[in-house]
């Protein structure tokens, strides 16, 4: 406690209340934050975790409150202001623009500059900063040819370039694999050393634990805890985010497989750039079944998912679902013959954010009745179904009304989760489900899955968290560049061998 | 003291009624200056405009007649655009209706009874303006063929063809040689309600009540706002992108084709000049400030067609040159159009911020 | 949300018609203003094109302010301007006759349809129709007969050419266009037989970019005189640039372009336009066909150039003389078509039916008309 008193707080928001129409996103929410030190925020979809953040960027201005920067009171009124004071945010959507380079998308937008900037110049800062803090980054590397991870170090590498001391990621590790989270650990500790602060917005117990110096719990808006790291646990944690015990185990039922839903026999597909993306995938799932995929991001699960929902072509091999063939047919097809698909992007794809939730509710069963008699549609019944999911699925919106867009994301996945299982006839297509959601929410989500399952219908899961997949899935197969490396029973899966397959060794017994 | 000019995190409920309010009073208070400049009286020139457009049952009327084009157009534009589909050639595709009305009242009089005339003339109205706008359609969904291109340009290739048969091929042979097709015969006339209003005014807001009703109450309105908002949720979802473009455009430009059949038919009975009047274009402002709701499109049209009519009262009561009703009528809409941000973004005063000292 | 945005408008179509009810009273109140005199007779003019064209509008415009400098008090004149032809102009037409006005002058070829259309609800409007056919008991038309002073303009052009070709810029292929063709061309080759007169279609009436470049065409093409049936002065000023003569059209085209513009045959519209007023003004005001020439001095050939020496202007006078004592018109026999047959045998002149309706090229004239 001697410490504290010490130190001055870099960063002090104080009795910040912000209210949207029919929600009130911050209740006087209070943020200390100090010059070499991590706080983690921690908080439910919705909790208000976003909008605090936004706040102190100057995306957003409070209805109440005041922000104080190395003791000053200061007016943010938009991210320059925010830049200014050394404040920046690394957002869960990057920034970037693809058709660029690096070094450009760093300096762009940069008001101090001289009119031809003087880019040997830049780039010698760049590889600076990215050697000091073993970023990885070469500044003449177009962004479209980056990972996600190193698209993520340039956002860093853009914070750090614009002299940020004080850095907030938004859900950085929601979009990594585990190595670069352990990667990512290890630059926010050298920053932090150097004298940086950081928040850092998660779900994640163990980053809390692994990463942070501080936690604050923000639950409906208000701040309900703050702990120090070193004096709590995950379990108290949890308990305070979601206000209730967290099972953390789930019960799952034994279910006899029964018909085989879908098949694939050798399918090939290209990805967007036309380059090989699936290979000679084959496999099946039954009734009653789920089927987890493993592998790190971008070898071949989003193909795999676009082929089996019929939105990407087979270049070669057969997809029968319920033993009827459907290579290559329309998405409609594919819908009618029973499949649901929970897309990775939800909304780019899940969701239209410009209309109603009620009406994104109905968006899967709108072609038949009750919702409509022909190309007659009954708005009162599509609303009636939106008041019973938005009830079933604790989606928390002002109104069924509200255009969806104004949902945090882990709403929006409710919502999506919501049509997608009500429509499900025999295969639900689940792409990184649980992406981004909180404990609860996560936790909702892998029983509706179980619940699927009991119901006999087939699942096909395809996840980048292991112990996700462990406990939901009957059996993992691990993709590695568009290969199955193999499948097997999760009971007999362990996290070293799943590991292993998932960097492309093939396990040998 | 600084002004700063920041989006709102909601649509504001009373924005959206203020805003235009307000715009349209910047509209004429900026119209008033123009005014002074040209040295009148901008009350009394206001005045004259209201008079012209809705003084009288009259000049009401007349209005009436103005907005008929306008309203068909702007329905046909509204339902291309809510897929996000650039229909710019609504000029052409209201000609090409004028032309095939034309030709079904000047070719078949003889052949087929009079009662079939009009019922066929106004089909074929249709079927040629939508064949106009689905070669668009269908080269944009099959070939991907930026549509605002080929819309654009087809609307020349109409207009040019128009001209090309009522100076040629179908001018009158007793016209002496003047310019413009022979009168239609009587049967093929759009019966008139009152003064030049004609039937085709009754068809317009039919078509505007059951848009409106399309657009909220049945599949097809659902899954032509989905293709619009977002193509990719539109592909996931099933829903046939390709077909709904060729279909909507092809509705849209049957309505266009109405407006021809209209201005034809209802109006100047026979084919000549003073077919293409800009109609197709004024109904892209109009749907936008209609925001593609069909009922609104309704009032703004009306409203649009009394600021056309209105700039004729400029000259005939003020005695001010055509050009500067012309401006006029743009520097009213400029701030109609521009309010619209408003809505999304609001200016805020902010006194003394301390970042300066901040930074220090 | 939405509904509220339309909601808005149909307050504001509300508020503009109270606006406009509370104008409506003021405006019935200001022609009784002046209730010492009698009423002055409100005529209105409907042009085409904007009076400072220099041409076609510019002429009727020059009328106006003829008569009302005439009239006076008598009577109260208004004009709107560039008022397109087809279904707008019955519009604006009604819009004056519903406002009071006695007298209506529609001077342009595409206003006929909507002048007599609109004459069916006023009958006790006069209007006035100029260039075209159709006519009522209340609608009268008026025109003139261009191809007079055109003959004489021939002339000038026949004794000035030095290369025998002669270019001419014509708006659209109809008669009065063609009949003016057929004038300059007879006039030109009865001092100058060599004479090829070659003719380039705008089909616009006023367009100055598209007349400026028939004429440089025509100039490339070797022509050393433009001659033009346009409303602008285009042609003239592309002549002039290159060195070359021209004829005007409309108005005395020599003052705003230079003397490179030996002569113009032009519009001398108050000349009818007192005459019918008065007529208006008296009550004796009917229905009529006034085809004016140059005897009734409605059209005339404008003050010739410094350039035009004076045995051609003597050849010009000669010539006018005999149209004005009527003894010889310009259309009288033996005229050939342009294939070389006969068009017109010795001692016979055209009707006026046959003029209005003329649809071929005489002898001389190198170009086509579109055939319907």
């Amino acid at each position: 406690m001697n410490e504290e008193q010490v130190k001055v707080p870099i960063l002090e928001m104080k009795g910040i209340t912000k209210r949207f129409p029919g929600v009130l996103a911050n209740d006087h929410a209070e943020i200390e934050l100090f010059p070499g030190e991590v706080l983690a925020l921690l908080g439910e979809n919705g909790a208000g975790k976003s909008t605090l953040m936004n706040i102190l960027i100057g995306l957003y201005r409070p209805d109440e409150g005041e922000i104080y920067v190395r003791g000053e009171r200061v007016e943010i009124h938009s991210p320059r202001d925010a830049a200014a004071l050394g404040i920046g945010m690394v957002h869960q959507n990057f920034k970037l623009v693809p058709t660029m380079t690096v070094a450009e998308n760093i300096i762009l937008g940069m008001t101090e500059l001289p009119l031809v900037p003087h880019l040997e110049e830049v780039n010698r800062r760049i590889v600076e900063i990215s050697d000091h803090y073993n970023l990885q980054v070469d500044p003449t590397a177009y962004i479209w040819q980056l990972s996600v991870g190193e698209q993520q170090r340039v956002e860093i590498l853009k914070l750090i370039y614009r002299g940020a001391n004080i850095l907030i990621l938004d859900e950085p590790t929601a979009v990594l694999t585990p190595q670069e989270s352990r990667e990512l650990g290890k630059i926010i500790k050298l920053m932090v050393s150097e004298g940086k602060s950081t928040i850092f917005i998660t779900h994640k117990m163990d980053e809390v634990m692994a990463f942070s110096d501080w936690v604050r719990v923000l639950q409906h808006g208000k701040v309900v805890a703050v702990k120090r790291t070193a004096d709590t646990n995950p379990q108290e944690l949890a308990r305070l985010m979601v206000g209730r015990e967290v099972l953390f185990r789930l019960e799952k039922e034994d279910v006899t497989p029964g018909e085989v839903v879908l098949e694939l026999q050798d399918v090939e597909a290209r990805n967007n750039k036309g380059l090989p993306a699936l290979r000679k995938i084959s496999l099946q799932i039954r009734q009653g079944e789920i089927l987890g995929i493993a592998g790190v991001a971008g070898n071949g699960q989003r193909e795999l998912a676009e082929v089996v929902t019929g939105l990407r072509s087979v270049t070669a091999g057969k997809l029968l679902i319920n033993g009827q063939d459907l290579t290559n047919r329309p998405p409609l097809e594919i819908i009618k013959a029973g499949v649901s698909h929970i897309p990775a992007d939800r909304i780019g794809m899940g969701a239209v954010g410009n209309m109603p939730v009620a009406d994104n509710l109905a968006m899967k069963g709108y072609r038949n009745p009750p919702f409509s008699t022909g190309e007659m549609l009954h708005p009162r019944r599509i609303l009636e179904f939106a008041r019973r999911m938005i009830d079933v699925f604790r989606i928390a919106t002002p109104t069924p009304q509200t255009y969806i867009k104004f949902l945090s994301g882990g709403n929006i996945q409710k919502a999506i989760l919501a049509r997608e299982i009500d429509a499900c006839e025999g295969l639900l297509v689940a792409v990184y489900p649980s992406r981004g959601l909180d404990v609860g929410a996560t936790e909702a989500v892998r029983k509706r899955l179980l619940e699927q399952r009991a119901q006999g219908r087939a699942v096909l899961l395809i996840s980048e968290e292991l112990d996700e997949l462990m406990t939901v899935a009957d059996k993992i197969a691990v993709l590695y560049e568009g290969r199955i490396m193999g499948i097997v029973p999760s009971s007999e899966a362990d996290i070293e061998t799943l590991g292993l397959m998932m960097a492309g060794v093939t396990p040998t017994e | 003291m600084r002004i700063v000019f920041e989006k709102r995190e909601s649509i504001s409920h009373w924005a959206v009624v203020l805003v235009p309010i307000i715009s349209f009073l910047v509209s004429l208070l900026f119209g008033a200056i123009l005014l002074l400049a040209s040295g009148v009286d901008p009350l009394v020139t206001y005045q004259a405009m209201a008079v012209g457009t809705f003084g009288s049952w009259h000049s009401f009327t007349e209005t009436l007649v103005k907005a008929t084009p306008l309203l068909f157009t702007s329905l046909g534009v509204a339902i291309a655009f809510r897929m996000k589909f650039w229909n710019i050639g609504a000029e052409g595709q209201l000609v090409w209706g004028g032309v095939a009305a034309a030709w079904v009242a000047l070719f078949w009089s003889k052949s087929l009874p009079g009662w079939t005339l009009l019922p066929l003339a106004l089909l074929m109205a249709c079927v040629a303006g939508a064949i106009w706008a689905g070669v668009p359609a269908a080269l944009k969904a099959y070939l991907n063929v930026d549509e605002t291109l080929t819309t654009l340009m087809l609307n020349y290739v109409a207009i040019l063809y128009a001209k090309n048969l009522y100076y040629g091929p179908w001018r009158d042979p007793e016209g002496m040689g003047f310019p413009g097709s022979a009168q239609f015969p009587a049967a093929a006339w759009l019966p008139r309600i009152t003064g030049r209003v004609h039937l085709g005014l009754i068809i317009a807001l039919i078509f505007a009540f059951l848009l409106w009703f399309a657009f909220n109450r049945t599949r097809w309105g659902f899954e032509t706002r989905i293709i619009g908002e977002n193509q990719t949720a539109a592909r996931y979802l099933g829903i046939n992108i390709k077909r709904n473009i060729v279909i909507a455009l092809l509705i849209s430009g049957a309505l266009s084709g109405l407006a021809g059949a209209g201005e034809t038919l209802g109006i100047a009975h026979r084919l000549q000049q003073g077919l293409s009047m800009g109609y197709g274009y004024t109904a892209i402002i109009i749907s936008w400030m209609s925001q593609l709701n069909p009922l609104a499109i309704i009032f703004v049209a009306v409203l649009m067609a009394s600021l056309l009519v209105g700039g004729d009262q400029i000259q005939i009561m003020m005695g001010l040159p055509a050009s500067v009703g012309v401006v006029l009528q743009g520097m009213i809409l400029i701030p109609m159009l521009a309010g619209g941000l408003f809505t999304e973004y609001r200016l805020r005063i902010v006194r003394t911020p301390k970042i300066e000292e901040a930074k220090a | 949300m939405k509904r509220k945005f339309w909601m808005f408008f149909s307050l504001l179509t509300v508020i503009a018609m109270l606006l406009s009810a509370c104008g409506g009273s003021k405006a019935t109140e200001a022609p009784t203003a002046a209730p010492s005199k009698a009423e002055p007779m409100k005529i209105a003019f409907i042009y085409i094109g904007p009076p400072g064209d220099l041409g076609w509008t510019y002429e009727h415009d020059r009328a106006r302010k003829i008569v009302e400098q005439k009239f006076g008090d008598q009577i109260a004149v208004k004009y709107i301007e560039s008022v397109p032809e087809g279904p707008d102009a019955a519009r604006v037409i009604r819009q004056y006759a519903q406002q009071g006005y006695k007298m209506i002058f529609t001077t342009s070829f595409g206003y006929m349809d909507p002048t007599i259309e609109v004459a069916q609800e006023f009958p006790d409007v006069y209007f006035e129709h100029c260039s075209g056919y159709k006519t009522a008991p209340n609608v009268s038309t008026y025109f003139g007969r261009m191809y007079q002073p055109r003959y004489l303009a021939g002339i000038v052009a026949g004794n000035m050419t030095k290369n025998n070709n002669i270019g001419y810029v014509a708006a659209f292929p109809i008669p009065e266009v063609i009949r003016g063709i057929n004038a300059f061309t007879l006039g030109a080759r009865s001092v100058n037989p060599d004479v090829k007169v070659h003719v380039v279609w705008t089909n616009t009436w006023y367009d100055p970019v598209k007349e400026r470049e028939a004429a440089v065409a025509l100039l490339d093409a070797g022509a050393d005189i433009i001659a033009q049936h346009q409303d602008t002065t285009e042609p003239q000023k592309a002549a002039q640039e290159r060195g070359m003569l021209s004829i005007g059209y409309d108005s005395d085209m020599g003052k705003f372009v230079g003397d490179s513009v030996l002569t113009s045959p032009i519009w001398n519209w108050a000349a009818y336009y007192e005459q019918t007023i008065q007529n208006a003004l008296d009550g004796t005001w009917k229905s009529h066909q006034y085809w004016g020439g140059l005897k009734d001095n409605v059209v005339q050939l404008a003050e010739f150039s410094p350039k035009v020496p004076q045995d051609v202007r003597d050849q010009v006078e000669a010539a006018k003389q005999k149209i004005v004592s009527g003894d010889w018109d310009v259309f009288c026999g033996p005229i050939n078509a342009q294939d070389g047959s006969v068009l017109v045998p010795e001692g016979q002149c055209m009707s006026d039916g046959d003029l209005l309706g003329m649809k071929v090229f005489v002898e001389g004239v190198e170009g086509t008309i579109p055939q319907n």
